[in-house]
């Protein structure tokens, strides 16, 4: 469990280093995840400290931006008096995402003879 | 009066250390986690939602200021940098699905996510949204880790973005089986992989609990939307707020 903790919070340090002073348009995590996916290809193969951290961490993923959300009591105003748009906006955009999305990989896939590519 | 006062005095205490945040953000979440458990887990019911209207309303009728509750609850917040990179490992699993798949995967994403992008800025534009609301739904399919981190970057309110990606999650997951009957897709891993890039983390496991094969697909997508995106929105959103 601290193994993993440990090569959690080492690649999420380097991430934010490489955010701070190179790659300042990036966040910081977010190189780190890549890094640590480099790592792991390189390494070809997961250790379970590693595997049991992060299984956690995607079990309880929802719980960790509570915080940052509960911020919208800050907004209430604000999204109430947009919230036509705002319902809207989401509503449609996430049909037409999910939608666009299934045509084009739908489409470009090879055809598969039917019946026989269900794994 | 006495009595009165000792209360305020044992709340003025209670509230001054990172305990009473912790408590109701983590007793909020366990609620929203059993609600959610038995609604048989109906997208609707989701555990995150349940737990931010729960600490939101707590909050506001208690009058504690949203910074005295960040202030206990941040220590939650600090782990999303460590979550947000232990997605490396789901994503690393999900890497030799793409073998022989990749140019119709990234097709995908690439036209997902301008669909996203395009779709909900223009529409909440269309009706009246001013910058600060259409600039966080630059990344709101994007999970809602690195969603923030995005917003951070592109100076909108990491709140609101957080907001519209666990709405979108929500919709999405709601919405998906439907979309996919209505297009006749067949295939699992074409939906899982669909609903991962409208609906990240909230439409990935709405996927696993369907079929395996979508959920892999999906968490795959969710991964590569959130480092594309990462990389992309801001460039995008320079050239277009400039």
């Amino acid at each position: 469990m601290i193994s993993g903790l440990v090569q959690i919070l080492l690649f999420q340090s380097l991430g934010e280093i490489l955010s701070k002073f190179a790659l300042p348009t990036l966040p910081g995590p977010v190189i780190g995840l890549v890094l640590l996916i480099a790592w792991l290809v390189l390494r070809k193969g997961i250790n379970t400290e590693l595997a049991l951290v992060a299984d956690s961490f995607s079990q309880y993923f929802g719980l960790l931006f509570v915080p940052a959300a509960v911020g919208v009591v800050l907004f209430l105003p604000q999204l109430k008096a947009n919230a036509l748009a705002i319902i809207s906006a989401l509503v449609v955009s996430v049909i037409l995402t999910i939608a666009t999305s299934a045509v084009v990989v739908r489409f470009l896939s090879p055809k598969a003879s039917k019946g026989l590519n269900h794994e | 009066m006495n009595e009165q006062h000792s209360i305020v005095e044992i709340w003025v205490y209670l509230s001054g250390s990172p305990l009473v945040a912790l408590f109701i953000t983590l007793a909020a979440y366990q609620i929203g986690l059993w609600v959610y458990k038995s609604s048989k887990q109906n997208p609707l019911a989701n555990p995150v939602a349940i737990a931010i209207i729960l600490v939101a309303s707590m909050i506001q009728y208690v009058d504690m200021p949203y910074s005295t509750y960040f202030e206990g609850a941040q220590f939650i917040h600090f782990l999303l940098g460590s979550a947000t990179v232990s997605l490396a490992i789901p994503i690393y699993r999900g890497l030799s699905s793409l073998k022989g798949r990749a140019l119709p995967l990234l097709a995908s994403l690439m036209a997902g996510g301008l669909a996203s992008i395009f779709s909900a800025v223009n529409i909440a534009k269309l009706l009246g949204a001013n910058a600060s609301i259409t600039g966080a739904m630059y990344p709101k399919s994007v999970t809602a880790p690195i969603a923030m981190g995005i917003a951070e970057r592109i100076g909108v309110s990491p709140t609101l973005t957080a907001i519209f990606a666990v709405t979108t999650g929500i919709l999405g997951a709601i919405l998906a089986p439907f979309i996919f009957n209505a297009l006749g897709m067949k295939e699992w891993w074409q939906r899982g992989y669909a609903i991962g890039i409208g609906a990240h983390g909230i439409g990935t496991s709405r996927a696993f609990s369907i079929h395996p094969e979508a959920g892999t697909y999906a968490s795959l997508a969710m991964g590569m939307n959130g480092v594309i995106s990462a990389v992309a929105i801001p460039f995008l959103y320079h050239l277009f707020n400039k």
